[in-house]
């Protein structure tokens, strides 16, 4: 290992900034969860690799010839497979926030806070980090004890280790994330060659240290202090959202006792107060207090206790999904008034949405009259009038173009321009001359119109009003 | 007076501050840029030499500057009033 960066990783660690760690953000223990396996515990594995996997693995698909996914900033242009959308098209983006903001909540009032659990990138980052942890430093035991022990050779040589490993992984999370924004292949490569732009570089580093930050410092503190959704997600919540809940009527009264025992004999309920609900929450929170807003429903503890409940030969669900109706023996209510309301506005955004792209005119022409003169008289005595015509096109393929203009009888269009062809993404930028008679000039400003129609497609095709003043 | 201010430890307000104007400086920055071109903004931009990408950051920097003062200035009157409520009401 190279020296400088054993130096630099391990100097937060120092006893002196010992407490700073443990109080990062508030004043608290550094939890150290217990690794859990079961059901709960591999989908979200499960959810975890699929959705890291998609992270870094999306920006390198390919499409017709371009990044799949590119949100292309320098160049402005978003690339979404098919689909090319521009700043103008911004509208668009919006749509799509709104739909995913909805989405968040018809999830939350139907199944509660499942997203913080399985696929926030807060959650996925903090298990990949963790699980890096538990690679280099061992279980929850071990970690606790080399975290006691005084400094040593041995100490140093893991806690650097750890930190270049989360280092890397979050350099490479950076360059993922600033490849969503540039073309990822030349970026690559230009990093190869060690020939990054300063702005790049900074990305990567920025993103690159928020991601070492938020999941292996800040962790669950993230979800208590700074998360907006665990704020507001209980304005969603109902009696019948879906909940992870500690089943206090069967449980209590908790306390040990022999595998053999009659508890019931004993007047003691099914809850053995083993603890290891408590010991794998990633938040260091106690379920059989109740629900509590710092719960960011991974189910680590239903893993836990469903695990204590098979060795102590219990049914299994003392701590399990529920809802609040359900553990008060009521029914559960799936379709409810605030679901049905949650999914028809989901339904009418998203119907709006696909019409929209559907009916997207991929052509843009804008008119700019010339500021220079309001209007010429020609040397055979008709009126003209100069504009600067701007043709967009927005489609993925080059298209030519014929122009044609109305709104005033025997109106001439002029223009040098041999043939309107542009290419994808172009703009292409029009003089234009249109001559009148004055005879044929209702007023000083008369309306006109033009048309711009793809050769290739006749449905391709947009007017735009402009003016024509006379004298 | 100090000695309340003391219970919010300076690392919260910071994040108190930072975290909401950075989300917002965000918001900001795309929408602002959607708007406007940086190369229409300074018609001189591949003059200055800097790229797109660095005139967004900027950008974006700048406006996290204006929210995160804006921040302040929010911190810092919750917690004056807020004091001279309470030692107001203590008072009484
Ligand atoms: S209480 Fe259970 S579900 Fe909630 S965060 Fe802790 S371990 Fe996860
Ligand atoms: S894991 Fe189950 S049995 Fe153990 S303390 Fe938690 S609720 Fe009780």
């Amino acid at each position: 290992m190279d020296v400088n960066k054993t130096n630099q990783a391990a100097r937060p660690d120092s006893t002196a900034d010992e407490q700073i760690e443990q109080s990062l953000y508030a004043r608290q223990e550094k939890i150290y969860p217990r690794e859990v396996h079961g059901l709960f515990a591999r989908l979200r594995a499960l959810g975890v690799l699929s959705l890291l996997g998609i992270f870094y693995g999306v920006p390198w698909l390919r499409w017709g010839g371009h990044q799949a996914i590119l949100f292309d900033l320098p160049a402005r242009k978003f690339h979404i497979f098919g689909l090319t959308l521009w700043p103008q098209d911004f509208i668009y983006l919006a749509f799509l926030l709104i739909i995913a903001g909805l989405t968040l909540f018809f999830v939350t009032a139907l199944a509660g806070r499942i997203w913080c659990g399985y696929a926030c990138p807060q959650t996925v980052w903090t298990e990949a980090f963790l699980w890096i942890e538990r690679k280099v430093e061992g279980d929850r035991m071990k970690q606790r004890k080399l975290d006691a022990q005084p400094w040593n050779a041995r100490k140093i040589r893991v806690k650097a280790t750890k930190h270049a490993l989360w280092i890397l992984f979050s350099l490479w999370t950076g360059f993922t994330f600033v490849g969503y924004f540039t073309p990822i292949i030349e970026l690559g490569q230009r990093l190869i060659v060690v020939n990054l732009g300063p702005w790049e570089t900074f990305w990567i580093i920025f993103y690159g240290f928020a991601t070492y930050g938020n999941a292996g410092w800040m962790r669950e503190q993230v979800c208590k202090y700074m998360c907006p959704y665990a704020r507001f997600q209980s304005a969603m919540f109902d009696r019948d959202t879906l909940i992870i809940s500690y089943d206090q009527a069967r449980g209590e009264p908790r306390g040990s006792r022999k595998r053999s025992a009659d508890h019931h004999g004993l007047g003691l309920g099914d809850c053995i107060d083993c603890t290891m609900c408590v010991q794998v929450c990633p938040t260091g929170i106690d379920i059989r207090d109740g629900l509590q807003y710092e719960c960011i429903a991974c189910s680590a503890c239903i893993d836990a206790c469903d695990d204590v409940m098979d060795k102590m030969g219990y049914d299994r669900g003392l701590v399990r999904y529920t809802t609040e109706t359900a553990m008060h023996g009521g029914k559960r209510h799936i379709i409810r008034p605030r679901i049905i309301v949650y999914a028809l506005f989901l339904l009418t955004i998203m119907s709006i949405f696909a019409w929209s792209i559907a009916h997207r005119v991929v052509l843009e022409l804008n008119v700019i009259r010339d500021r220079n003169s309001l209007y010429r008289e020609t040397s055979d005595g008709l009126i003209e009038n100069v504009y600067t015509l701007k043709v967009l096109n927005k489609d993925d393929a080059e298209h030519s173009y014929s122009l044609g203009v109305s709104g005033i009888p025997g109106l001439a269009l002029k223009s040098d321009l041999k043939e309107i062809r542009v290419e994808p993404g172009g703009v292409l930028e029009v003089p234009v001359r249109l001559h009148a008679d004055e005879s044929e000039l209702q007023s000083r400003s008369s309306q006109v119109v033009f048309t711009l129609v793809a050769n290739d497609d006749q449905t391709l095709s947009v007017t735009e009003n402009a003016r024509f003043i006379g004298p | 007076m100090s000695g309340e201010e003391k219970e919010i430890p300076k690392l919260q307000k910071c994040i108190a501050v930072l975290w909401p104007s950075f989300l917002t400086a965000g918001a900001a920055t795309g929408l602002f840029f959607s708007a406007f071109d940086p190369y229409d903004l300074f018609p001189f931009g591949e003059d200055t030499g800097l790229s797109r990408l660095g005139i967004y950051t900027i950008g974006f920097f700048l406006f996290w500057a204006l929210t995160a003062v804006s921040g302040i200035g929010t911190l810092y009157f919750a917690i004056t009033n807020c004091l001279r409520y309470n030692t107001s009401r203590r008072q009484d």
